[in-house]
């Protein structure tokens, strides 16, 4: 078990008016998850609360069994898990190649020469080495997303959270980053966990969880 | 040092935020060197000053003590009578040159300048006088029955006479380079040389060019003078030198012929000595010590004390007016000065940190992508910190550049200013009612057989002084030093690092979530 979300409540301003009560989720490596619910129901608020950007009100969220508060939040998500969010969340003044050695960086990549091995990981995903020299501003949301999937990818954080992350995309290339998140739990064993509201995105995903009413279900498709 | 190459990044990518930070930061340090030139310029000034005005110590007789044993003698000797002293019994010791030399090896002694003076009659020469002091003596001679030798004049109404209280002026000196007259340019030896130790105890003389002109007396000649109260006793002067003064005769020295400033005679202090009598062997009037450092006034004082000066016989006379009236606008200055580097920092700091708090705003959403990633707060400070380190490199180099040109801007100012404060000082001290009797002649009236005459020059330099160092400022050479720069540069630095913890503080409280989710 990677991640446990162990009785887990949420307000905003009011408890009575909690976005989730006493939530109990695990997930595992190796697997792609999703999330699924309306709009407002608290998808992103739970995302920012197992990617360490926020605290549950009561509860705790353990990574591999250890409390986010004890690894510190900072910490965790320098070390433990990468984000990707729907505005692809790019460093404007550099190049997408910069934008992934700057992160690997940051996260203390074990990766010896890193600008080489980002190159290689764009190329994976299509974006030639012309277009990673290029800033980030210059290139479309299709390609800035992937961009942002490799970064998530070089930095070695074996949790791997997405929040829409082909809200901003049309069919073609949000079926291209579905396969790349795959990708990245099938393939390099890690955890990952999409939110979204497109029901077509979930159904590519291993386990679909949708969040209504205040609770999380798991939910079946038929292929 | 990941955030040094984002800085660096960021630094290339947002030109035109970079050269608003640098024209600004450029113009901040610019004003800040200024205020650092002044104060520097003004701290050599003020250096050049102390090197060159020097301050003086004047040793002379205790002029109040002399004047109480005079009274209690008095009221001892006749009890039955007033309290007054009687003006016949004033008697005062003349400065011992072992006293002299014992104070001239004090540290911080520059020079001194001995100082000894009395009056004779011309003979084989005509002193210079007016027509006013010819009728006045004229007939005060008809009523007294002395015998005048008058003359006319050559000098435009000037005439030459001789008078029974002397009317030639014997200026006893140890050097005439240190003498107060030719230190403050008031006098300058034309022909000749001038009297130095080598001339103690010979009868060489230095005498003024109009009195030369008048007499045709050239450098070689010797010439005769007599006692003032015993013309049968006849010196021989040899005249080594001629100077002239600047010196004006005044109304008391139209009155008194040998208060003529031309009427002057400068003798080695032995030969001034010995016209005065046996009495005045080894001794001095007063003794002028130039000291290095006018700050260490107190110190030769407490120095001298130690050496066994005689406090109840002697007194030490400090001065160093001059020299606190030229340190006053240049510690103005330096004050102004200090002022505008605090001012223009405390400015400075407050016009960055508004700028890097807007920069710091309109990079919330960099922030939390930084923050989302795990980057530490402190290395994202430090990235700020590193960026407005680049533009502090850019802006020294540049305010390094202009600073030479400020620095002779402000150089200029100061000078201009400097030469108003000394025409001032100079209006205010040379002025009338500021050269009195000097101090020689003033506490030796009434001793010895010929009795000694000053004529007022050792307060009356003071002008000239002023104006001597009016000239010496002039020279100042104002440049823009390494450590100028190396302060600048500390300015600089210290300015960027308050500026971006001022900034900081929204940093450290910005949250990811709410940066980038909401």
């Amino acid at each position: 078990m990677m991640l446990e979300v162990k009785d887990v409540n949420y307000w905003y301003n009011n408890k009575a008016d909690a976005l989730y009560e006493n939530v109990n989720l695990t997930f595992e490596k190796g697997k792609l998850y999703s999330i699924l619910g309306s709009s407002g129901s608290g998808k992103t608020t739970f995302l920012s609360l197992i990617a360490g950007l926020d605290v549950p009100k009561t509860g705790e969220i353990l990574y591999e069994g250890k409390s986010l508060k004890k690894i510190g939040l900072t910490n965790y998500r320098n070390q433990y898990v990468s984000i990707v969010f729907q505005s692809y969340n790019l460093l404007p003044y550099m190049s997408a190649v910069d934008n992934i050695v700057s992160a690997m960086e940051i996260t203390h990549s074990h990766q010896a020469n890193r600008k080489d091995y980002a190159f290689s990981m764009l190329e994976k995903v299509g974006i030639t080495k012309e277009l990673a020299q290029k800033n980030v501003q210059h290139l479309s949301g299709g390609q800035q997303q992937r961009v942002a999937i490799v970064r998530a990818m070089c930095c070695e954080a074996r949790l791997v959270v997405a929040d829409e992350p082909t809200g901003n995309l049309d069919e073609k290339n949000s079926l291209e980053i579905v396969r790349l998140f795959k990708e990245l739990a099938h393939d390099q064993g890690k955890c990952v966990i999409v939110i979204t509201h497109e029901r077509e995105i979930a159904k590519e995903c291993d386990i679909v969880l949708e969040l209504k009413h205040k609770k999380f279900n798991e939910l079946q498709f038929q292929n | 040092m990941n955030f040094i190459k984002r800085a660096f990044y960021s630094t290339k990518a947002k030109k035109g935020r970079t050269l608003l930070l640098t024209f600004v930061f450029s113009a901040i340090l610019i004003f800040i060197l200024a205020g650092l030139t002044i104060q520097s310029a003004s701290l050599k000034a003020t250096e050049n000053a102390k090197k060159s005005m020097g301050a003086t110590v004047t040793l002379s007789t205790n002029m109040e003590n002399a004047m109480k044993k005079s009274s209690s003698s008095d009221s001892d000797d006749s009890s039955d009578k007033s309290d007054r002293p009687d003006p016949g019994s004033f008697s005062i010791t003349p400065v011992d040159l072992d006293t002299v030399n014992t104070l001239a090896k004090l540290d911080n002694v520059a020079s001194y300048s001995i100082s000894s003076s009395t009056s004779v009659n011309a003979k084989s020469f005509d002193a210079i006088s007016s027509e006013d002091e010819e009728e006045d003596e004229s007939s005060s001679s008809n009523s007294s029955n002395g015998g005048n030798n008058q003359q006319g004049g050559p000098n435009g109404g000037m005439q030459m006479m001789r008078m029974s209280s002397g009317d030639i002026t014997i200026e006893g000196t140890n050097d005439t380079a240190t003498a107060s007259d030719f230190t403050s340019g008031t006098a300058k030896i034309t022909e000749g040389v001038g009297i130095t130790e080598d001339d103690v105890d010979s009868n060489h003389a230095v005498i003024e060019t109009n009195l030369a002109k008048a007499n045709d007396i050239s450098v070689g000649d010797t010439i005769k003078v007599t006692d003032s109260e015993d013309e049968d006793i006849v010196y021989k002067l040899k005249v080594v030198g001629i100077y002239k003064t600047s010196e004006t005769a005044d109304a008391r020295s139209m009155r008194m012929t040998a208060l003529n400033p031309y009427n002057a005679i400068y003798t080695s202090y032995t030969f001034a000595n010995k016209v005065k009598g046996d009495d005045y062997k080894d001794s001095a009037d007063s003794v002028i010590y130039t000291l290095s450092d006018p700050e260490k006034m107190d110190t030769f004082e407490k120095d001298a004390k130690k050496a066994g000066l005689d406090t109840d016989t002697y007194s030490l006379r400090t001065n160093d007016q001059v020299y606190q009236q030229m340190i006053q606008p240049l510690e103005n200055v330096e004050s102004f000065a200090k002022k505008i580097v605090i001012l223009v920092s405390a400015a400075g700091t407050v016009i960055l940190a508004l700028i890097v708090i807007l920069m710091i705003r309109e990079r919330k959403y960099e922030i939390g992508v930084l923050l989302s990633l795990g980057e530490k707060r402190f290395k994202i400070i430090g990235q700020f910190f590193a960026e407005l380190l680049a533009v502090l490199i850019v802006a020294l180099v540049i305010a390094g550049v202009s600073g030479k040109f400020v620095g002779n801007i402000v150089g200029e100012q100061l000078l201009e200013q400097q030469a108003t404060t000394t025409a001032s000082t100079s209006n205010n001290q040379g002025g009338p009612g500021q050269g009195g009797p000097g101090q020689a002649g003033g506490q030796n009236l009434g001793q010895g057989r010929s009795g000694n005459f000053g004529r007022g020059s050792s307060f009356s330099n003071f002008g000239a002084s002023s104006a001597k160092n009016a000239k010496q400022i002039e020279d100042l050479n104002i440049t823009l030093s390494l450590k100028e720069l190396v302060e600048l540069g500390g300015f600089g630095l210290a300015i960027s690092f308050l500026a971006v913890i001022i900034a900081s503080i929204g940093v450290m409280r910005m949250q990811p979530k709410k940066i980038l989710i909401s």
